[in-house]
C-alpha cells in the first residue's frame, strides 16, 4: 500500500527514463508509454483514494527510505486528506493532458519526456514529507516547463513583440526567484527545528520566536506566492499560459500554480502561526488585487488564452484568501477551491487547445459564431464558463462559499471588505466569460471557420467528458472531497494553536480550534437544494 | 612512507616524461592517439588512487599531508586531467606544433595541483603554486599565431607573476612575525597569543591576494573572462576546473588548518569577498555573447557561491565546498568538452553559432544543455544539491550572525540573475533553429567522457550519498562544528 503512493508518483518518471532510450522515430510507441504511465498513475490515485481512512487526519500511506543521513534528508512519501485531494487533481490533468497531447506532431521524444518529467515532479511536491524533497521536486518543474513553452509554445499576438522565448524566460525567473526565497525560510526552519527536514517531526520540535515568525513567515509566502500568481507576482503568469502547449497550460494552471497555495497551506501555516496571524492582513489586502485588478484586466483581453489567464490569477486570489482566513472552513475552501479550479482551468485550456489547433487564431474577436461549427465544443466551454462564474453545480460553487464563509467568519474590517471585493469579483468573472463565449461561440457565423471539425469520436471527447463530469460530481457532492480535507485542516489549525498557547504558556487543551458547524451549509444537500431551485 | 606519499606525483612525471620521448619515436598523424592513451593512463591513475589510504602524521618535515582532504583532491585532479587530455585530443589538429609538449605540460601542470592538495607549509605552498602557474603561463598562450591566445598568456603572466610576488613577499611577514612556515605551527601559536601584530595581519591579507587571484575571487578577477576567451579551450577547462580547485585546496588548508583560532578576523571579510564576486560574475556574464567568456565570467561567480562556503565557516560549508568542486568538475568538463566538439567543426564560440545544437547532434546539445542546467542549479542536477548545501551552510552560521543572512540573499539573487545566462545557451540549443542543420560528428571519446559526465551530473543530483560522505570524511580533518 505504502509503495502504491511512490509508485504513483515515480511512474511518470520512470516512463520518462524509458522514453529517453525510445527511437524518437516511433512517436506512437512513445505516447502509448506516456497515456499508460499517466492512466496507470491515475488509477492507482483513485484506488490510493478508496482505500483512504476518511478518519485519521495524519498522513497515510507514509513509505520512508533513508536518503542522506548527514543532512538528515529521508526520500519520504505521504497523503494527508489535502494532498490526497491535489494528487487527484494531477492525476485527472495529467492524463486528460496526455490525451490532449495528440496537437504535438513534431519532437514527441522530447515533449513526452518533459511532460512526464513535469508530472512527477508535481505529484512529488504534493506528496513530499521532506523539505529537502519537497524543495527538489518543486524546483524539478523548472526546466520541464521551460522547454515545453520554448520549444512547442506559440504566442501569436504578443504586445511589444513579446515572443514565446520572452514568456519562457520570465516565468522560469519568477518560478526560481520566489523558490531561492522560500528556501531562505525552509532552511532557516531546518536549523531551529533541530536539523530535520521531516515535516512531521518540526511541527513537534519547531518552536521559533515570534519574532523569527515574522521574517519567516513571509520568506514563504511571497516565495510560494510567486508560484500562485499573488499579486503584485503574477505577471509571468498570464503570458506564460498564453504562450505555452495546450498541456502545459493546462499543468500548469491546473497544478503547477497550486504547488505555492499547497507550500504555504503545508509548511508555513502549521509551522509559523504567529507569522501568519501578522501577515494575515496584508495577504488579504494583496487578494482583493488579485480578485478585482486580475478580473478588470481581464476585461480588457482579446486573446482566449490571456483571458483564461488573467480569469486564474483572479481565482488564486480566492484561493488565497481563504487561506489567509486561518480558520478551518476557509482554509478548506481553499483547498477544495484549488482542486476545483485546477479542473476547470484544465479544460478551459483542452477546449482553447481544441479550436486554436485548427483556426490558429484565439482572437476572441476575430472568432464568431463557432458553435455552428464545433456544438460539441461550445456547450463544454459554456459549461465551464458556467463553472468559473461559480454557478451552483459546480465544484467552485461550492468552494467559493466556504471561503467566503470563512473569510467573513474571520470577522476583521480588513477581512469583511475583501469578502465584498471578493463577492463582487464573481460579477466581474461572469462578465468577461459570458463576453467572451457570446463573441466567440454565438453570434453571426464567419465563414472563414468553415473548415472547423467537431470533437466527434468518444475518443475526442474523452478528457472534456471527464473534467466536466469531475465538476459536475463535486459540485453536487462536494462532502467526497470536504471530509477528507477538512479533518487535515483542523489538524494543521489545530497544531497552530498549540504551538501559539505553548507559547504564551498556556496548556494546549485550553485552546480548541473554533468549530466548523458552517462548513455543513456549503456541502451536500443543501448544495443540492439551491440548484435545483 | 615518503615515497608512498608522492607516489601519484610521481608516476604523473614519469609518464610525462614518457610521453615527450613517445613523441620522438612516433610519426606526427599519431598526435591525437597519444592524447587518448596518456588520457586513459592518467583514468587508470584516478581509480588505483581509491587504493591509497590516508597518512595521519605529517611527512617530508611537517610539510606535506596526505589526509583524507588531500586524496579527496588528488582524485578530483587527476579525473579533470583526464578528461582534458580526452579533450586535448580532439583538439590537437588545431595545434601547430608541439602537440606531445602540450600533453607533458598539461601533466606537469597536474603534478603541481596533486601537490598542492597536500600543502601544509608556506614554502611548499609558494612552490607549488608557481609549478601550476607557470605551466599555465604558457599553455594559455599555446596557440601562438593566434593574438587573444597570446594575449591570454601575457594578461595571465603579468597579473600572475604580480600575484605570485605578493604571496612570497606576505609568507615573508608571516615568517618574520612568527618564526614559522608550518600551518600545524602556527595554528597553535594562535591559538596560544591570538594575532601577534598588524604586520602578521599585513602579510596574510597578502597570502589571500595570491589565493583570490587563483580562485578569480573579486578583486583579483580582472584577467578570468579574457583569458578565458583567449587560451586553447582545453586549457580554459583546465584553468576553471583544476586551477580553481586547487586554489580552494589551498585557501582551505590556510584558512581551516592555519588561521582558524583567528576566524573572527577574517571570516567577515571572505563574506564581503564572496558577495562581491558573486555580483560581479553573475553580473558581468548577462552581456556575453561568446560562450567561453560567458563561462570566464560564470566562473568568478561560482567562486562567489564556493566562498560562500568558505566564509560560514562550518562543518557543512568545508564539506559543501568539496561537493561543490567535485560536482563542478563533472559539469564544467562537460560543457567545455561540447564546446571542443562544436568549434571542431563550426569554427566559433560565439553563442549564436550553438543554435539548434539539439537537432545538429542530439548528444552534444542534452549534454551542453544539462551543464548549463547544472550550472544554473536546477534539480535533478548535481549543482542543484551543491548550491542547496552552501545556502544551508550560510543560514546556519546565521543563525548566530545576522549578517550572513545578506551573504545568503545576495546569493539568492545571484541564481536568478545566473539563470538567465545560462538558459540563453540553452534556448539557443533547443529552441533557435540552425541556420546550417548538417550533423555534427561526434567521435566516441567525446561520447564516452559525456556520457560519465552526464551520468555523474543526474547520479550525483539524485543520489548524493557517495560523494557527500568522501566530502564530509575529507573535511572532517579540520575539526570544525
Amino acid at each position: 500500500m505504502e509503495n502504491l503512493l511512490t509508485i504513483a508518483v515515480l511512474l511518470p518518471l520512470a516512463a520518462a527514463f524509458l522514453t529517453f532510450l525510445f527511437p524518437a522515430k516511433k512517436p506512437g510507441a512513445i505516447r502509448a508509454l506516456a497515456l499508460f504511465a499517466t492512466g496507470v498513475s491515475l488509477l492507482l490515485t483513485l484506488y490510493i483514494f478508496s482505500q483512504f481512512n476518511r478518519q485519521d487526519a495524519g498522513f497515510q500511506f507514509v513509505k520512508s527510505i533513508e536518503w542522506l543521513p548527514s543532512l538528515g534528508v529521508n526520500l519520504k512519501f505521504g497523503v494527508d486528506g489535502i494532498s490526497m485531494t491535489l494528487m487527484l487533481l494531477v492525476g485527472i490533468v495529467s492524463f486528460c493532458g496526455a490525451l490532449v497531447s495528440n496537437e504535438i506532431h513534431e519532437r514527441e521524444k522530447e515533449y513526452y519526456i518533459l511532460f512526464l518529467a513535469l508530472t512527477s515532479g508535481i505529484s512529488g511536491t504534493f506528496c513530499a514529507l521532506d523539505m529537502f524533497f519537497f524543495y527538489f521536486f518543486y524546483e524539478l518543474a523548472v526546466i520541464p516547463m521551460y522547454l515545453l513553452i520554448g520549444m512547442f509554445g506559440s504566442l501569436p499576438a504578443g504586445k511589444h513583440g513579446r515572443t514565446k522565448e520572452y514568456a519562457t524566460m520570465k516565468l522560469t525567473l519568477y518560478l526560481t526567484a520566489g523558490a531561492v526565497l522560500a528556501l531562505i525560510g525552509l532552511l532557516t526552519m531546518y536549523f531551529a527545528g533541530g536539523r530535520t527536514f521531516d515535516m512531521v517531526e518540526l511541527q513537534q520540535n519547531l518552536r521559533l520566536s515570534g519574532e523569527t515568525q515574522r521574517w519567516v513567515f513571509p520568506c514563504l509566502l511571497f516565495g510560494f506566492g510567486f508560484l500562485a500568481s499573488l499579486f503584485p507576482f503574477h505577471t509571468w503568469s498570464p503570458i506564460g499560459y498564453a504562450a505555452a502547449p495546450t498541456a502545459a497550460s493546462m499543468m500548469h494552471a491546473g497544478v503547477l500554480k497550486k504547488l505555492g497555495a499547497y507550500g504555504i497551506i503545508r509548511l508555513a501555516l502549521p509551522l509559523l502561526p504567529e507569522g501568519a496571524r501578522h501577515w494575515a492582513d496584508l495577504l488579504a489586502i494583496l487578494c482583493i488585487f488579485n480578485v478585482l485588478y486580475a478580473g478588470l484586466t481581464a476585461l480588457t483581453q482579446k486573446d482566449w488564452k490571456f483571458v483564461i489567464g488573467y480569469s486564474s490569477v483572479s481565482h488564486m486570489g480566492y484561493v488565497m484568501l481563504g487561506i489567509a482566513t486561518l480558520n478551518v472552513i476557509g482554509v478548506s475552501g481553499a483547498v477544495l477551491l484549488m482542486f476545483a479550479h485546477g479542473v476547470m482551468a484544465a479544460l478551459t485550456f483542452s477546449l482553447i487547445g481544441f479550436f486554436y489547433h485548427q483556426t490558429h487564431n484565439r482572437d476572441v474577436t476575430a472568432l464568431s459564431g463557432l458553435a455552428k461549427k464545433i456544438p460539441f465544443i461550445s456547450v463544454c466551454m459554456v459549461m465551464a464558463a458556467m463553472a468559473s462564474s461559480g454557478l451552483p453545480g459546480f465544484a467552485n460553487f461550492a468552494s467559493e462559499i466556504m471561503v467566503f464563509l470563512g473569510a467573513w467568519q474571520q470577522g476583521s474590517t480588513v477581512f469583511r471588505v475583501a469578502t465584498v471585493c471578493a463577492v463582487w469579483g464573481i460579477v466581474v468573472t461572469a462578465t468577461y466569460l459570458l463576453w467572451a463565449v457570446r463573441t466567440s461561440f454565438f453570434g453571426p457565423f464567419d465563414e472563414k471557420w468553415a473548415m472547423l471539425k467537431d470533437a466527434v469520436t468518444f475518443k475526442q471527447r474523452f478528457p472534456y467528458v471527464l473534467l466536466l463530469l469531475v465538476l459536475l460530481t463535486v459540485g453536487f457532492w462536494p462532502r467526497l472531497l470536504t471530509d477528507i480535507i477538512k479533518p487535515s485542516v483542523e489538524r494543521i489549525v489545530s497544531t497552530q494553536s498549540v504551538i501559539l498557547s505553548e507559547a504564551k504558556n498556556l496548556s494546549p487543551s485550553e485552546k480548541r480550534p473554533e468549530t466548523i458547524e458552517t462548513l455543513r451549509f456549503a456541502q451536500g444537500d443543501k448544495v443540492e437544494s439551491v440548484v435545483k431551485q | 612512507m615518503n615515497l608512498y606519499a608522492i607516489q601519484l606525483e610521481t608516476l604523473l612525471v614519469i609518464l610525462g616524461v614518457t610521453t615527450l620521448l613517445a613523441d620522438a619515436f612516433r610519426p606526427v598523424e599519431d598526435r591525437r592517439k597519444l592524447g587518448l592513451i596518456v588520457g586513459t593512463l592518467v583514468g587508470v591513475l584516478f581509480l588505483y588512487s581509491f587504493s591509497l589510504k590516508p597518512v595521519e602524521d605529517t611527512l617530508f618535515h611537517g610539510m606535506y599531508r596526505l589526509d583524507a582532504f588531500a586524496l579527496f583532491f588528488k582524485r578530483l585532479f587527476l579525473l579533470a586531467t583526464a578528461m582534458v587530455l580526452v579533450m586535448g585530443a580532439e583538439f590537437s589538429k588545431r595545434i601547430e606544433a608541439g602537440v606531445a609538449e602540450f600533453y607533458a605540460l598539461i601533466l606537469f601542470c597536474a603534478t603541481g595541483m596533486l601537490l598542492i592538495a597536500s600543502v601544509n607549509d608556506f614554502i611548499l605552498l609558494f612552490v607549488t603554486l608557481e609549478l601550476v602557474t607557470i605551466t599555465f603561463y604558457i599553455l594559455a598562450s599555446y596557440l601562438r599565431r593566434q593574438i587573444p591566445s597570446l594575449e591570454a598568456g601575457t594578461k595571465y603572466l603579468i597579473l600572475g607573476a604580480l600575484s605570485s610576488g605578493f604571496t612570497v613577499y606576505g609568507i615573508a611577514y608571516v615568517f618574520g612575525t612568527t618564526g614559522t612556515t608550518n600551518f600545524d605551527t602556527l595554528a597553535a601559536g594562535l591559538r596560544q597569543t591570538g594575532i601577534p601584530n598588524g604586520a602578521f595581519t599585513f602579510g596574510m591579507l597578502l597570502v589571500l591576494t595570491g589565493l583570490g587571484f587563483k580562485i578569480a575571487s573579486v578583486p583579483f578577477q580582472i584577467w578570468v573572462p579574457d583569458v578565458y576567451q583567449g587560451a586553447p579551450t582545453p586549457v580554459t577547462a583546465f584553468l576553471a576546473v583544476g586551477s580553481k580547485a586547487a586554489g580552494f585546496a589551498l585557501l582551505l588548508r590556510v584558512l581551516y588548518a592555519g588561521l582558524l583560532p583567528v576566524q573572527e578576523t577574517w571570516a567577515i571579510l571572505l563574506v564581503v569577498l564572496a558577495a562581491a564576486t558573486l555580483v560581479y560574475g553573475n553580473l558581468g556574464a548577462l552581456s556575453q555573447r561568446n560562450i567561453k567568456r560567458m563561462l570566464g565570467y560564470s566562473s568568478i561567480g561560482h567562486a562567489g557561491y564556493l566562498l560562500m562556503g568558505v566564509a560560514a565557516v562550518n562543518a557543512l560549508g568545508a564539506g559543501a565546498v568539496l561537493f561543490y568542486l567535485g560536482q563542478y568538475a563533472f559539469t564544467n568538463l562537460c560543457a567545455f568538452i561540447v564546446i571542443v566538439a562544436v568549434t571542431n567543426v563550426t569554427g566559433s564560440d560565439e553563442i549564436p553559432s550553438f543554435a539548434g545544437l539539439g537537432k545538429r547532434a542530439p548528444i552534444l546539445g542534452l549534454a551542453l544543455f544539462l551543464a548549463m542546467a547544472s550550472l544554473a542549479g536546477v534539480p535533478p542536477l548535481s549543482g542543484f544539491f551543491g548550491k542547496f548545501q552552501l545556502f544551508a551552510a550560510v543560514i546556519e552560521r546565521a543563525a548566530t550572525d545576522g549578517r550572513y543572512y545578506v551573504l545568503a540573499a545576495i546569493g539568492a539573487a545571484a541564481v536568478v540573475v545566473s539563470l538567465y545566462f545560462y538558459f540563453n545557451v540553452a534556448r539557443a540549443i533547443y529552441i533557435q533553429e540552425p541556420e546550417d542543420s548538417t550533423a555534427i560528428p561526434v567521435t566516441l571519446p567525446v561520447r564516452v567522457t559525456l556520457v560519465v559526465c552526464m551520468v555523474a551530473m543526474i547520479g550525483l543530483g539524485i543520489y548524493q550519498r557517495p560523494l557527500v560522505e568522501m566530502a564530509v570524511t575529507a573535511a572532517s580533518g579540520f575539526g570544525l562544528k
